[in-house]
């Protein structure tokens, strides 16, 4: 047991680590945007009439504390994030935590819901099409995972809008009905939001699965060919008892290790999904921070977010292959 | 036949009607009848008042020989109930002005009810259009777009040489929140907040007469003097076609500015905010304009345990939510208009505005009737796709003529001093501006509905603007333009197919398109166009915001935008013709020439002398009474000046699509589809409703 904490010790380190160094990666992409905060906070302030000169710039820069060393920034600025304090957005003039609010939550939970959506299906479907000998079903789900690997997200997302568009009358955007946007959080409001997060999450749902069943598949496969089922076949043990106790556990491993990468997937698509469809979380708002309006403090939260949401996942991944997993089990904690 | 019947019949009750009106007035005013509902199609026997489409209410009266009875919207106790901070609702007599506007609507007295779906870019993007609908101010277009008419203020006089403008208010008109209007919440917006070097570090060219402050004097409650320190008779215009309304609410805002009341920190301080100032930022947002984060937005923490969570307005409709995906308003229950009938105003008792960045998504929208009203950022490029699903859509677009010019304007302050050297020579700018093909443009962009022109400064073109200086360098002519490049040393040296800055340098023109004012489709064309001469250029699409702060710091080659502004708008501002040419949120150029001026040579570029002589003309030219020989002389003279500078080059004016809902009654046809007279104000929208 003891080694076992020192194991979970040893990885929650190394995960604040790696947090630690994407979030220098992520300061310094910041640092390399032309045209800092002090700049772009001075233009809205000339907005307001005000003449600005370079020594304003200066001073505003000072008083920022972007004079100060490169390190010594990220180190404030790291410190800060790590109690959720991201500063204000420098477009928006805003504070980022209030801003931001639940918009993360709302947007991890829409790819979480899809990466789940994904792996209930991948799963029993990727191990059917491994083991079945139908042609037909097994052509059919490579044509339907080719689909949602090779169809766009954005392109999926329009056209199912001019569909529904043209059928319904809806055009199926936003994440809340008009009644429910400003609302608090009640029972009704989940149900208004349900209704409006099926569509994202199928979106996104859809590649996710179509890639997950090539993997689960792939895997599957690979392992019923091997000596150890064989032996277990020849003792007697056989169908849905084979599957699940010999190959599907060992071809699940991979996968549990996989998903804080498959989050990060699904995550990167989620901006220009969010972004068709006007969802209001944090993905369009990554989108219109990095690309539209070079607006780098927002970007930077989000980001690190994002990198904090997926080694967290890793993390527990992690400690979850220990868990299940004798080999790894018996690695940590000998014997 | 069934018209003719109804016709008959209407002619019957009128005539039957009239009798009747003539006979109480003869009877005498003791027992004057009920007011008929007059409305602009059917004025019911009554005369025309002293403007057009409206009355003061004893105006109406005497006019109509009758009484007008007051009544209310149902829901107005509901909808009050709804604004954070509002007290209880007295009755409609204690909310409405003793003296309220009487308008007559466009074709029928309206039924009270329903919510207004309008979509707008981003907060503080997009949003003026929907903005205007709830707008007021101390006077206002009519929608002849020639005639001044009260709207805030009941009347106004000039003295003789245009120096001092004296407002008479309403008796008994109320704030939002039931507080009284008076002369000194006129004086507070004008001395406490647009000259407080506290609340806007310089005040706005609109607040001042050639660079020097007003002295506005409080007369008593309802008079209210603006004294001029040189005349400008355009300052009447101002308050008529301007988004910053003249004033706001010294009972409420006072509290926290510093000389209203000694204890404006401390009051600020137990809400929350760091000082009195911060309160009104939060508030205010430091700027006249309407869509600036309220305290929903910008502190939600502090909301709960806030006065108000908005400033208390005059507007029609009042902000009860807000967050980054929009906002929600009901009506406001003090409202100072009522119908003929009186019926208080506004009808339509709510509004709620959606931001979509996506301009495709708008137009699904649009297409799928999920708005009832925009023009805004409608380019002619949806028309097709809008025209045709009118019918499907239940839904009307009109192509209307547009003030604004998509213009582009070289950086001629740019911080690279070899650019600058070449962005500077006009040699350069002519030959960019004859490089455009603008027939093409127009038959691409705009089906051919549109007409190339040069950047003149007024839109339409005032009679003082001849035809060959509105096409001055429009031409097409690449064979000039490789010319004039030639001359001034851009050569191919590299022999990369594009030409290089005099010394040697590649030259990649950055354009930055923000879409909601510029067809990125016209952008390319123009891209294209210049390519063919020999410049190169990249085309990126970016927000409003992003493009206006990079403008405004001074870090992009080329600078695009819709502009131009029309006489009655020039009357009152003078920016246009001094540099950098436009405020913070149009196309502006030359910002270090601005910083100059500014300073008085402290800091920035000294500008070349014309751009002093378009300075003196533009002062010279409000002070004059517009329409006289020596108006028109200065203002050709101005004109000619700004073209044959051309800091700003022209393309192509155009018209464009204005979308509203079958179900919105009492919308009239705009004369133009523009931002200036303020978008929708001249057409009353307060008399909008829905039919069931």
């Amino acid at each position: 047991m003891l080694q076992f904490s020192k194991f979970v010790a040893v990885r929650a380190s190394l995960a604040v680590l790696t947090l630690l160094l994407v979030s220098f990666i992520v300061f310094t992409l910041m640092e390399l945007v032309p045209g800092d905060c002090a700049e772009r906070y001075l233009s809205f302030k000339n907005s307001q009439g005000a003449v600005i000169t370079p020594a304003d710039i200066q001073a505003e820069r000072v008083r920022l504390g972007l004079d100060q060393p490169y390190v010594k920034r990220w180190a404030f600025w790291v410190a800060n994030a790590f109690r959720g304090e991201f500063g204000d957005s420098c477009i928006l003039r805003l504070n980022i935590s209030q801003l931001l609010g639940q918009k993360f939550w709302l947007s991890l939970g829409l790819c979480l819901s899809a990466l789940v959506l994904a792996y209930a299906i991948a799963i029993p479907v990727g191990i059917l099409a491994a083991t079945s000998k139908n042609a037909l079903l097994n052509n059919s789900l490579r044509l339907v995972s080719y689909l949602g690997l090779a169809l766009p997200n954005f392109l999926l997302a329009l056209m199912i809008m001019l569909f529904s568009t043209i059928w319904f009358g809806e055009s199926l955007t936003g994440l809340f009905s008009k009644e429910f946007r400003d609302a608090a959080w009640n029972w009704d409001r989940v149900k208004d939001f349900l209704g409006h997060a099926w569509l994202p999450i199928f979106i996104l749902g859809w590649s996710a699965t179509a890639f997950a069943i090539q993997t689960v598949r792939a895997l599957m496969s690979d392992e019923i060919g091997k000596l150890y089922v064989t032996a277990a076949a020849a003792r007697g043990v056989s169908g849905r008892r084979l599957l699940m106790r010999y190959p599907a556990r060992h071809a699940l491993a991979p996968i549990i290790n996989s998903l804080g990468f498959d989050l990060n997937r699904i995550f990167n698509e989620l901006p220009v999904v969010a972004l068709i469809l006007t969802l209001t979380e944090a993905g369009s708002l990554l989108i219109e921070a990095l690309a539209r309006s070079n607006d780098q403090q927002l970007a930077g939260a989000i980001i690190f977010l994002l990198t904090g949401s997926i080694v967290t996942i890793n993390f527990v991944t992690d400690i979850l292959l220990a868990v299940t997993d004798p080999r790894v089990r018996r690695s940590i904690v000998g014997g | 036949m069934d018209q003719t019947v109804n016709f008959r019949e209407e002619n019957n009750m009128k005539s039957l009607f009239y009798s009747s009106v003539a006979l109480l007035a003869l009877t005498g005013a003791a027992s004057a009848a009920t007011c008929p509902a007059v409305t602009v199609s059917d004025m019911m026997g009554v005369a025309a008042g002293a403007y057009p489409q409206q009355f003061e209410l004893d105006e109406f009266q005497s006019l109509g020989g009758c009484t007008v009875e007051f009544s209310a919207n149902p829901d107005s106790a509901a909808l009050n109930a709804r604004i954070l901070g509002n007290p209880e609702l007295p009755s409609l007599a204690d909310r409405l002005p003793s003296e309220p506007l009487v308008l007559a609507p466009y074709d029928s007295i309206g039924t009270y009810g329903g919510t207004l779906d309008a979509l707008s870019n981003a907060t503080e993007a997009g949003t003026s259009d929907f903005m205007s609908i709830r707008h007021v101010n101390l006077v206002r277009y009519s929608d002849d777009l020639a005639t001044i008419v009260p709207n805030v203020a009941k009347s106004w006089e000039w003295n003789d040489d245009f120096t001092q403008l004296t407002f008479t208010l309403r008796e008994g008109h109320k704030w939002s929140d039931g507080a009284p209007f008076t002369a000194n919440d006129v004086k507070f917006w004008y001395d406490n907040l647009a000259l407080d070097s506290n609340v806007r570090e310089k005040p706005k060219d609109y607040v001042l007469v050639g660079g020097e402050a007003m002295d506005v004097v409080v007369v008593d409650d309802l008079n209210v003097q603006f004294n001029l320190p040189a005349p400008k008779p355009g300052l009447l215009s101002h308050f008529a076609n301007h988004y910053a309304q003249g004033f706001q609410p010294v009972h409420f805002l006072g509290q926290f500015h510093p000389d209203i009341t000694a204890d404006a920190d401390a009051n600020a301080q137990a809400i929350g905010f760091e000082n009195g100032y911060a309160a009104i930022s939060a508030y205010y947002g430091n700027s006249d304009w309407m869509d600036t984060a309220t305290p929903y937005l910008n502190s939600p923490d502090l909301l709960a345990g806030l006065p108000a969570g908005t400033v208390p307005t005059l507007e029609s409709h009042i902000i009860i939510a807000e967050s980054t995906e929009g906002r929600h308003l009901v009506a406001n229950p003090y409202f100072f208009q009522v119908d003929t009938a009186g019926n208080q105003l506004p009808y339509i008792n709510e509004q709620d505005e959606l931001f979509v960045g996506e301009s495709e998504v708008r137009l699904l929208k649009l297409i799928n009737s999920e708005v009832d009203y925009k023009s805004q950022s409608l380019n002619l490029d949806y028309a097709p796709m809008l025209l045709e699903g009118q019918e499907a859509g239940d839904f009307t677009v009109e192509l209307k003529p547009e003030i604004a010019l998509a213009s582009f304007a070289f950086n001629v302050t740019s911080e690279d001093l070899a650019k600058r050297e070449v962005f500077g020579d006009l040699r350069f700018r002519q030959a960019m501006s004859v490089a455009i093909n603008r027939d093409e443009i127009n038959e691409v962009v705009y089906f051919g509905l549109g007409r190339g022109q040069q950047y003149t400064g007024f839109s339409p073109t005032p009679g003082f603007i001849g035809e060959e200086v509105e096409q001055s360098y429009a031409q097409f002519d690449q064979d000039m333009a490789n010319a004039l490049l030639d001359e001034i040393g851009m050569v191919d040296t590299n022999g990369d197919g594009t030409r290089e800055l005099p010394n040697g340098d590649p030259l990649v023109l950055n354009l930055q398109v923000a879409t909601q004012a510029m067809s990125i489709k016209l952008v390319e064309l123009v891209s294209q166009n210049w390519r063919d001469v020999g410049i190169d250029s990249t085309v990126k699409e970016v927000t409003t915001d992003e493009f206006r702060s990079a403008m405004s710091a001074n870090q992009l080659d080329v600078t695009m935008y819709a502009k131009s502004q029309p006489l009655a708008v020039i009357l009152g501002v003078s920016e246009l013709f001094q540099p950098p040419f436009d405020n913070y949120f149009n196309l502006r150029t030359g910002m270090l020439w601005g910083e100059y001026v500014d300073t008085d040579g402290a800091s920035g570029v000294k500008p070349p002398q014309y751009v002093y002589d378009m300075m003196d003309d533009i002062n010279a030219f409000q002070a004059a009474i517009v329409g006289t020989d020596e108006s028109n002389e200065i203002g050709a003279r101005l004109v000619k000046t700004m073209v044959d500078s051309l800091l700003f080059i022209g393309t192509v004016k155009a018209v464009a699509p204005i979308y509203h809902s079958n179900s919105l009654k009492n919308f009239t046809e705009f004369q133009t589809q523009s931002y200036a007279y303020y978008r929708t104000y001249p057409y009353r929208p307060t008399q909008w409703y829905f039919s069931e």
